[in-house]
């Protein structure tokens, strides 16, 4: 320690190594990923993002839902993630290269969010989530403020949230989905990995006995 | 009360940091409180855009990681190298003008969170443009530490020394390489996350614990009067951490998108740092006898720091990691790694601190002792109830299909006992900054007072 620069160069280079070596060396592992051409179906997978979703990422990410919701769904048999019907593979990095910004999230206090669009048996519409996103529910705080409610005046609108009961609006008003929970309801219902990869299929269940499972 | 003939030259420059940060410690833990209420009450504050649950996490992960621990590190640290370096701090004016900017430009970024400008990286939320404003700040901030241990009096150094100018120099560094490949020319897809995940966790191994652990690997002598046992292990120790403290991110990326070999690493990591953690509990075991005040920090956040350690460890395992993984127990080790070891240490080295720059004691101690404990009974409040929701949620969450409504009803009791824990928190909080402000003002009147009154007590 008693040398001046060496202890300063040392300091630098410890953290070059740690962020050479996991940052760039990941981005060498999967920045050169692209999409998979599918000849069966003459298609390339993942397809990107339509423009109304691509643009409903950053209201995801701007109001936090990754604080409650992740976008990852791990293997089968790790975790309950395949029972719960969140998706039949684990997520691969593939899925996320159209993604400008993936948003795995950390926390599950909600349901994972990958897939929403093909949930079993019931995968909610768009006017669901609109309904859940006015109204909040038991476990989910309602977020009223990306709706406004305003008369109608001749046709009612066609981002109108249908309601009933009590969230319903007076009679003559209605309550329209303003651009931004449009984009995020775009977003949400197009986040997917559907496609079987080749790196996402999972191993083959063996039976302990097996000389293979050993290995 | 022994004072260095080089603190008052450096009085107001740390007062003024230790009170940016004692002001941005209670505005986080009452945003604190408010993400604990939401916890068990969803709809509550929801219809505020600004404080809607995933804003306000952010806001007060914002302000407690770099309002209240940057803050309060950086005073610390400039105030041990200072004083470890034998001259009065030089090029303070840096640090003031870097202060206020730090400040402002946190306080811009917390608006820009609040009302839609959050990057969506955690840790990392700060709106794009206040960033490098902030980095700029703290190269001026960190320039009078980094100057005094260059010009230091002695050649040999102290462990103190190693943690304070290893957290004031990495900062810039990590953090300009992290803007660089997030944020001016982002990386694609889940590289974006190792990326961010490897920045949270360098904030708080190389950045925020090292000024922690300087500030308690200076205090620890002054106050127990002895020399610590197993000092000649240290300086491995600290390379440890600093070599390897930011390679155990991928603890939280088990089984996610990302290579396979991240969370191995965590794992080879965690066992390396273990060397770290016992060298911390050899050096700074004269603190288990207690005493003081400080000491009782140091006691509560040395266990604490250990714990984190020991349970970082094991959840980097895989099998473990299972159940631990996406559950409340994630955030339960967080606030013991963030409250209960980081936050401690720095409390001690405030209190210690406080009344050597101020030139006077505490005016309050009452209200400092009080905080004591309070602080302490929120943190074991808090991470334990958190705890115990995590544990039964994993058992919802994992390995049943209950609907997520049902989760979040039958974790009510441990989340309102949280709430409970934050609020004892945000109390104890508050008495700080209020036994800081009494003694801060009672300074700067005696220090008016001693110029302008002058004449009149040498007439008497």
């Amino acid at each position: 320690m008693k040398n001046r620069p060496l202890f300063l160069l040392g300091l630098f280079a410890a953290v070059l190594v740690s962020w050479a070596g996991f940052v760039l060396g990941s981005h060498g592992q999967l920045g050169t990923l692209t999409p998979f051409f599918d000849e069966a179906d003459g298609q390339s997978h993942p397809a990107r993002l339509p423009g109304l979703a691509a643009r409903g990422q950053a209201v995801y990410a701007d109001l936090g839902c990754a604080a409650c919701h992740t976008q990852q769904v791990r293997r089968p048999g790790f975790g309950s993630d395949q029972a719960r019907g969140w998706g039949e593979r684990q997520s691969v990095a593939r899925d996320y290269i159209f993604h400008a910004q993936p948003q795995l999230g950390a926390s599950r206090l909600g349901p994972d969010l990958m897939n929403l669009a093909a949930r079993k048996p019931q995968a909610p519409s768009a006017d669901d989530l609109h309904r859940l996103l006015y109204t909040g529910s038991a476990a989910h705080p309602a977020f009223p403020f990306l709706y406004e409610t305003r008369g109608i005046v001749g046709e009612s609108s066609r981002h109108a949230v249908r309601l009933t009961g009590a969230a319903a609006p007076k009679a003559g008003s209605e309550v329209v989905a303003t651009e931004r929970a449009q984009t995020l309801v775009a977003y949400l219902l197009n986040v997917n990995s559907g496609f079987e990869y080749p790196e996402a299929r999972p191993l083959p269940a063996k039976s302990p006995a097996s000389p293979e499972a050993k290995k | 009360m022994e004072a260095s003939p080089a603190d008052p030259a450096a009085r107001w420059p740390l007062t003024l940091l230790a009170g940016s940060a004692l002001v941005w410690l209670v505005l986080s833990s009452l945003l604190a409180l408010v993400t604990a209420i939401q916890l068990h009450t969803p709809s509550f504050l929801a219809d505020c855009s600004a404080l809607t649950h995933g804003r306000a996490q952010a806001l007060r992960e914002t302000a407690f990681l770099y309002g209240w621990a940057g803050n309060a590190g950086v005073g610390l640290g400039l105030w041990i190298l200072g004083r470890l370096g034998g001259h009065p701090l030089r090029a303070l004016n840096w640090a003031v003008v870097g202060t206020v900017f730090w400040n402002l430009g946190l306080l811009a970024g917390m608006v820009g969170i609040a009302t839609g400008s959050m990057t969506g990286f955690a840790g990392l939320q700060l709106p794009r443009a206040v960033q490098p404003v902030l980095v700029a700040a703290y190269c001026g901030m960190a320039l009078p530490g980094v100057l005094a241990w260059a010009g230091r009096k002695r050649e040999g150094t102290y462990a103190a020394q190693w943690y304070a100018v290893a957290a004031l120099f990495l900062l810039p560094w990590f953090w300009t390489a992290t803007q660089a490949v997030l944020l001016w020319s982002p990386l694609r897809g889940v590289v974006q996350t190792v990326a961010a995940s490897w920045h949270a966790q360098s904030l708080v191994s190389l950045w925020l614990m090292p000024l922690a652990l300087a500030a308690a690997y200076y205090v620890i002598p002054k106050q127990t009067g002895r020399l610590l046992p197993g000092y000649e292990s240290a300086p491995l120790s600290f390379w440890t951490l600093i070599v390897v403290g930011g390679w155990n991110f991928g603890r939280h990326l088990i089984g996610g998108p990302v290579p396979a070999w991240i969370p191995t690493m965590a794992v080879v990591a965690q066992c390396l740092l273990l060397f770290h953690f016992l060298v911390i509990a050899l050096n700074f075991r004269p603190v288990l006898a207690g005493g003081s005040l400080t000491l009782q920090y140091l006691r509560f956040g040395l266990v604490a720091y250990l714990l984190t350690g020991l349970l970082e460890t094991l959840t980097s395992f895989r099998g473990v990691a299972v159940h631990t993984q996406f559950t409340l127990l994630v955030p339960a080790m967080e606030q013991l790694t963030l409250q209960g070891a980081l936050s401690m240490f720095l409390f001690a080295g405030l209190v210690y601190q406080l009344p050597r720059v101020l030139g006077r004691d505490w005016t309050l101690p009452t209200f400092v002792s009080g905080h004591g404990s309070l602080y302490m009974l929120g943190v074991v409040v808090s991470v334990l109830s958190l705890g115990w929701a995590g544990l039964a949620q994993d058992a919802l969450l994992n390995h049943s299909q209950t609907p997520f409504a049902e989760i979040l009803a039958q974790l009510k009791t441990p989340l309102l006992l949280h709430t409970a824990g934050q609020f004892a928190l945000l109390a104890g909080n508050l008495l700080l900054l209020v036994a800081f402000l009494r003694s801060a003002a009672a300074s700067c009147c005696r220090e008016a007072g001693a110029s302008v009154l002058r004449p009149a007590s040498s007439a008497s």
